[in-house]
């Protein structure tokens, strides 16, 4: 393992940004995001988290593709691809988790090609969490708040120095190319940061015991609660707002939409929300999803149920950004808690 | 902007102009052979108070520099009312937009009657030069 | 406020069980100390779940904007008000999306609701169990014990220009009334108008280029009512759906536009936006040029007086120059 000290992070993150596009928590009126990286930029790595997950380096929430125009009444149409080498520093394991995710979804045949493009092209370096919040539950999901397996660096941070441990091929190469910077961590600067990380994953699990669920046999339970009741207790608060759904690291429906002006345009895919009134409405103007009762009930259903049914896997990672972020506290941990409570078949 | 940049810049103004007077006013300045500049391309409207501020940020999205609603005097509407509401919502949008960062000479209302041919063109070649000594708009402007 | 919560509990069992109203819409606890959350109660005697009312210092979003869903579905609908959700409520009714008549509206005197945002910033968030009202005072509660704070630096800052903290529309108001002690309210957009147009351009360009265009902002809003928005329609698409600058730029002048004579300045809408843009502040723009050209209007506090855009005086001024 290796380890950097943080003064000289400003050094790595110059050395990084001339080599890739850099992505860093970036702070701005109160506001932490991951940005490209810029001279003068306040980065902030120690909130726990960014409020948009950096789902949106892998998949951004605009995306043009295609190019076209007319000219001499003829249509011209060409690719359009905006990407390049990246890093992106500061993902939280959750968030990380939250990309394996969504590679179960876009690299299965037939692959995205855009998507893949990006993931090929970019290097994920995990900072682990040293304190979980009031709102985190990452360990009901099996993930480690200290670890994200899916990193192609780890990063822990010690105080005065980073922890460096590369995971991955693409993880050795840049741990390569800004040797210079790092120094070779001593044993007991190892063994420091592994108690650090057993000992964060337990205080989350405490938390998490201490609050009464568990969230293992909800895929089951939810298979037979589609007209159940339960979703009229929900729905009736939610603002029909795209917050969760857009904050969320899992979450990854797109719509497709061209935008032209006189004789060129493009065409482009963005995110869109099932918690949206149009996201169902169809040409005829039949909308399967006619109330916040049906969007509500597809946000957790899809969640808890058909992901897990189609991957193995809950498509939540416990970041705990919806918790903290929906305006009416319609969150995923309370859905999880009352489902969990109902019995199948019996109310 | 260099001074041949200067020189090459042709503003773009959208006049949205009322059937019943400014429109006939820009008639009449036709016919009685007075000139003004081509930047202006008017829109006809029923009313100016038919102009939503959806029409004034679609013009600009799409490229315009500056944009005019120009409707009868407070007093003429064809339909008795339509310019009063107009002039309270166009103050409120115009401060708005000056709010935002927007110059406050990108956007001009004014009141031009169907026998006012010769302001109507004055009007626009006011509009033409003040938009062009301010240069092209890029504020508002979908840059893609 | 804990005597409020217990009123409140029994008043909406009583109006329930004498099938006065068949929903109560209030506020219940969720499990974090800073979730208060619309609660729905219908039924006789609301299935004794009128007993999970609350009332603290959390209960923040704005109820009345339920009843465009809830009341075309029921005969009568009792609601909570504070003062803000009051002008939401005249304010729906003077966009006639409710009637009067089918709703029974319980007062509440509120004394300024706190930000979670200021305590986690002023480090108290960490351990943190339960928050609660002593007067001009906030006790914090964590397993280790208690700890006092002044309630004036924790409340929303909307909350401290408040000028309508007690219900201006109510059947029957509960506890007493609350003071009334607002800061100014144009501060904000008074320093921005100081600067130059590229400044300000800059300033807010910088705050739209973090909207996620959740419509967030739109959902929470009392005066937006519309049963199909502009921004919903696919055909013809006004607002693009790619998150670029212009479009945002769109999406946020329309919205204030539309609401402009309409907003009763609860600040529902700063309040939600998860990337804090002050949208507050463009609301308040057009109060203050509407109040300056055309008189002080304060919406909601009067549904019958008509709202500033939607009449006119004939010698009205203009913000440009007539000839």
């Amino acid at each position: 393992m290796k380890k950097i000290v943080k003064d000289k992070l400003p050094s790595l993150w110059e050395q990084l940004s001339s080599q890739a596009t850099l992505f860093l928590p970036v702070e701005q009126d109160g506001v932490v995001n991951f940005a490209p990286w810029e001279e003068g930029d306040s980065v902030n790595l120690e909130a726990l988290n960014t409020v948009v997950p950096p789902k949106n380096v892998v998949f951004p929430q605009t995306e043009t593709y295609m190019r076209f125009k007319v000219e001499n009444d003829k249509l011209h149409i060409e690719p359009f691809e905006q990407n390049g080498p990246y890093v992106l520093f500061g993902a939280r394991p959750c968030d990380v988790a939250g990309i394996t995710l969504l590679d179960k979804v876009f690299l299965q045949e037939p692959e995205d090609g855009l998507y893949s493009r990006r993931r090929r092209e970019g290097t994920v370096i995990s900072v682990a969490c040293n304190e979980p919040d009031a709102a985190c539950f990452c360990t009901s999901f099996e993930l480690e708040p200290g670890m994200a397996p899916g990193a192609d660096i780890m990063v822990w941070d010690m105080g005065d120095y980073l922890l460096w441990k590369a995971q991955s091929e693409k993880g050795e190469k840049l741990t390569g190319s800004v040797e210079n910077l790092l120094q070779e961590a001593a044993e007991e600067e190892q063994k420091a940061a592994m108690e650090l990380k057993e000992r964060v994953t337990a205080k989350e699990a405490a938390a998490a015991q201490e609050m009464g669920w568990d969230p293992s046999g909800v895929k089951e339970t939810l298979k037979d609660m589609f007209d159940s009741d339960i979703w009229e207790q929900f729905f009736r608060r939610c603002l029909g707002c795209g917050i969760c759904t857009y904050i969320c690291p899992t979450c990854h429906c797109f719509d497709i939409q061209d935008y032209s002006k006189d004789q060129e345009g493009g065409r482009f895919r963005c995110w869109d929300s099932c918690m949206f009134a149009d996201f169902t409405l169809m040409g005829s103007g039949e909308n399967p999803r006619p109330t916040r009762k049906e969007r509500v009930r597809q946000r957790f259903m899809h969640k808890l149920c058909y992901y897990p049914s189609n991957f193995g896997l809950y498509a939540c990672v416990g970041c705990g950004r919806c918790v903290r972020k929906c305006p009416v506290n319609l969150d995923i941990a309370q859905v999880i808690k009352e489902v969990g409570g109902v019995k199948s078949g019996s109310e | 902007m260099s001074l041949a940049q200067e020189q090459a810049f042709e503003p773009l103004i959208v006049a949205f102009c009322c059937n019943w007077c400014s429109y006939a006013g820009g008639d009449l300045a036709g016919t009685s052979r007075m000139t003004y500049p081509a930047n202006v391309r008017v829109i006809r409207v029923p009313c100016s108070s038919r102009v939503s501020p959806n029409l004034i940020l679609r013009a600009f999205q799409r490229g315009a520099d500056g944009v005019l609603v120009a409707g009868c005097h407070p007093g003429d509407c064809h339909y008795v009312t339509g310019n009063y509401y107009a002039r309270r919502r166009f103050s409120a949008m115009r401060r708005f937009l000056e709010y935002l960062g927007i110059e406050q000479e990108r956007f001009e209302v004014h009141w031009i009657s169907a026998s006012e041919g010769s302001k109507f063109a004055a009007v626009m070649g006011e509009v033409t030069e003040k938009i062009r000594a301010l240069g092209p708009n890029r504020k508002l402007r979908d840059a893609r | 406020m804990k005597q409020l919560a217990e009123i409140m509990k029994d008043i909406a069992a009583q109006s329930l069980s004498r099938g006065e109203v068949d929903l109560v819409i209030g506020w219940q606890k969720g499990p974090l100390w800073w979730q208060s959350y619309p609660a729905f109660i219908e039924g006789n005697e609301g299935n004794g779940e009128t007993g999970s009312l609350t009332w603290d210092s959390f209960c923040v979003p704005n109820l009345s904007r339920y009843l465009l869903e809830e009341l075309p579905e029921r005969k009568k609908v009792a609601l909570f008000v504070k003062g803000c959700d009051a002008l939401g409520f005249n304010q729906i009714l003077q966009d006639k999306r409710a009637e009067r008549e089918k709703v029974v509206l319980y007062g509440i005197p509120c004394t300024g609701l706190v930000d979670p945002d200021k305590v986690e910033s002023a480090g108290l968030g960490r351990g943190l169990l339960e928050v609660k009202r002593d007067g001009d005072e906030l006790v914090f509660v964590y397993d280790s014990g208690e700890q006092k704070a002044q309630a004036r630096d924790f409340l929303y800052d909307k909350c401290l220009t408040c000028r309508y903290p007690n219900p201006v529309v109510y059947d029957q108001m509960l506890g007493e009334a609350a003071p009334v002690q607002p800061e100014e309210r144009f501060e904000s957009v008074q320093e921005l108008e100081k600067m130059d147009a590229d400044e300000r351009f800059a300033y807010w360009a910088r705050q739209f280029s973090r909207c996620i265009r959740c419509f967030a902002c739109r959902n929470a809003c009392p005066a937006c009512s519309c049963r199909e928005c502009i921004f919903d329609i696919p055909e013809p698409r006004w607002l693009g759906k790619a998150n670029e600058l212009s479009e945002t730029q769109f999406y946020q002048i329309i919205r204030a536009y539309h609401v402009a004579g309409r907003c009763v300045d609860c600040g529902e809408c700063t309040r939600v936006c998860p990337v804090n843009i002050p949208l507050q502040e463009l609301n308040r723009k057009f109060i203050k040029d509407i109040n300056e050209l055309y008189g002080e209007y304060d919406a909601g506090v009067d549904p019958e007086q008509e709202a500033p855009l939607v009449t006119y005086k004939t010698d009205d001024p203009a913000a440009f120059t007539e000839s």
